[in-house]
């Protein structure tokens, strides 16, 4: 296995050269390091429109006092989500290309517009003050007075240029979308995520958490060694970078894990793709000491896909959930059985130490079947307190409250 | 205005609670009829260069495809006008009538080439083609069905891929023919091609 990895990334360092048939191919980026003969793929994507009988809010399992509702439907593969000063939701996607715009009704019901598409996974959203940042693959599109404009969308700023993020290609087509958020000093955070399964790579930029001034200047690495983040967040008291992050595929069902990460200092390396917390990658470790790296704040579970994280800020639910961290598991194909679909409460005690993983929300991954029956993808805090999150599979956004 | 187009067919297709949203082979054949079976054939083998049969493809994979060519992530000026419009419940219907045909290859398919045939086989083995597309070519979900395609359309689409002219949901075709010259993709649509 380590021989075939070997000479497929050699070929791929070599691919600007003619080729021959007889050498080897690049394994598709997903599936190097694959076993002979295994039949795990990525599940395929759910793109038209769920009608909302179908969406499975009746199967949601939650700690007692909380309750699960529809809050919006019929946004295909909807996922990332920001809130405007107004209230308005807007949710980003990446296959379909869309972005979404939810607003409420006087009735409490939701009213949801396309306000962009045709864009390359267009996962990474940003609101600073009245405009909305849209990240997609490298592409930086700043739209202005947004709310105000819903049903006639101006054409957005391009600050592609200014931020000079990877382009699908640099990544070969590898872990390219991006997740973004705003954070307490004003800059906009996102991932460079590595640009293959597993790879030995140029670190200063790919597997990296970044961040730019608004307009695209003054980039930073904030943390080496991630080797995909799909979710972050900043601790409400402490102002630390927290971000969710992906392990590599094919080494078995229960490794490596995914990973919880808490960025102390600027720029700390976090170990891939030696280490993941002690675990040592059977490949690349390259004889590092893993003690040498930045330590996971806790380990999430192999292959569940540990997405959008936010702390919880409310007041509604219980003083317990307050400034703890509520992380979406978007839920394994890499496993030979399903693992994650559901939520879960990063607790911490004072310190900032993860004290114990509750599972909050189950109810989509059904074990005697093996089949799942939406993925969470992100989670939103509202000002009213209560928890969104939204369900790629389904389309669909759920809202979850508690009442004493 | 695609924007509000769009809209209103999302709109319309999630104002609709309850209807039957299983897909019925039946009407898409009748969509199908006024559509598609002029290029991509009547029983969906495409006899017209160029132009893919859709017999027994996968659902998910045209499904898919469909909603790439209609929301203008994937650009093919002969499909544009046809998927501009298309509702979610005409695509899947469409996807449940090709997938419900046999499939097979079209009248004009070329004899085997024995040496080409060779050429082709001895990529597919180390390009990874039964990874995804699984060992007998026939696809899965929203990884496309090979054989019976025709030979014409099959090179086409691997050079659109290795010359990066074609992306589909994920890059993974984009990796998988990488530095192939345009022979070695002549012969592995050929292989491909001879599939039944």
């Amino acid at each position: 296995m380590l021989r075939r990895t070997l000479a497929a990334g050699v070929f791929a360092a070599l691919s600007a050269l003619p080729a021959f048939a007889q050498q080897p191919a690049p394994v598709p980026g997903w599936a190097v390091g694959r076993p002979e003969g295994s039949t795990l793929a990525p599940h395929a994507p759910r793109l038209t429109v769920t009608p909302p009988d179908q969406v499975p809010v009746g199967s949601i399992r939650l700690p007692a006092g909380f309750q699960a509702e529809l809050f919006a439907h019929g946004m295909p593969g909807v996922r990332t989500m920001v809130e405007g000063p107004n209230g308005t939701i807007f949710a980003g996607t990446r296959v379909i290309g869309r972005v979404y715009a939810i607003s409420r009704n006087p009735d409490g019901t939701t009213r949801t517009r396309v306000i962009a598409q045709g864009l390359s996974q267009p996962n990474g959203l940003v609101m600073i003050g009245n405009s909305l940042y849209v990240l997609a693959v490298n592409r930086v599109l700043r739209y202005d007075n947004i709310e105000a404009n819903l049903d006639n969308v101006p054409q957005p700023v391009d600050l592609t240029a200014a931020f000079g993020l990877p382009t699908e290609q640099d990544h070969g087509g590898n872990h390219h979308w991006k997740f973004a958020t705003l954070g307490p000093d004003g800059r906009i955070y996102t991932n460079i995520g590595v640009n293959c399964n597993v790879c030995n790579t140029d670190r200063e930029v790919f597997a990296t958490l970044v961040s730019f001034n608004p307009d695209g200047s003054g980039r930073r690495i904030e943390a080496r060694g991630v080797r995909n983040s799909v979710g972050m967040a900043h601790h409400p008291v402490t102002r630390e970078l927290w971000a969710t992050n992906h392990g590599r595929d094919w080494v078995g069902d229960d490794n490596p894990n995914d990973t919880l990460i808490r960025v102390r200092r600027a720029g700390e390396d976090h170990g891939f793709p030696y280490c993941v917390g002690n675990w040592a990658d059977p490949q690349f470790n390259a004889g590092r000491n893993c003690s040498e790296f930045a330590q996971p704040a806790a380990l999430l579970g192999p292959h569940v896909a540990a997405l959008g994280m936010r702390f919880y800020t409310g007041t509604m639910f219980p003083e317990q959930y307050r400034n703890q961290i509520f992380i979406a598991r978007r839920g394994s194909w890499n496993r030979a059985r399903l693992s994650g679909y559901d939520v879960v409460v990063a607790h911490l005690d004072a310190q900032g130490n993860v004290t114990r993983l509750e599972e909050f929300m189950t109810g989509f991954r059904d074990d005697a079947n093996q089949r799942f029956l939406d993925r969470p993808a992100d989670v939103h805090v509202l000002r009213d307190g209560s928890l969104l999150v939204s369900g790629e599979q389904m389309g669909a956004i759920y809202r979850i409250t508690y009442r004493r | 205005m695609r924007v509000l187009r769009l809209l209103a067919a999302a709109l319309l297709a999630a104002a609709l609670p309850g209807a039957a949203f299983a897909q019925d082979a039946r009407r898409g054949a009748d969509l199908a009829a006024h559509l598609c079976v002029n290029c991509h054939g009547a029983d969906g083998r495409s006899q017209t260069q160029g132009v893919p049969s859709l017999a027994g493809q996968q659902t998910e994979f045209i499904t898919l495809q469909l909603i790439l060519f209609r929301e203008g992530i994937r650009q093919v000026p002969a499909m544009t006008p046809f998927a501009a419009n298309l509702p979610d419940r005409d695509i899947e219907d469409l996807a449940a009538f090709f997938a419900s045909l046999p499939a097979g290859p079209p009248d004009d398919r070329e004899p085997r080439d024995a040496a080409r045939f060779a050429a082709g086989q001895a990529l597919s083995g180390p390009r990874n083609c039964a990874v995804c597309h699984m060992p007998n070519y026939a696809g899965r979900n929203q990884v496309p069905r090979l054989t019976g395609q025709r030979e014409d359309f099959l090179a086409q689409t691997l050079k659109d891929y290795r010359d990066g002219r074609r992306i589909g949901a994920d890059p993974q075709m984009n990796g998988a023919v990488a530095g192939l010259s345009d022979a070695d993709l002549i012969a592995l649509a050929h292989y491909l091609a001879q599939h039944d």
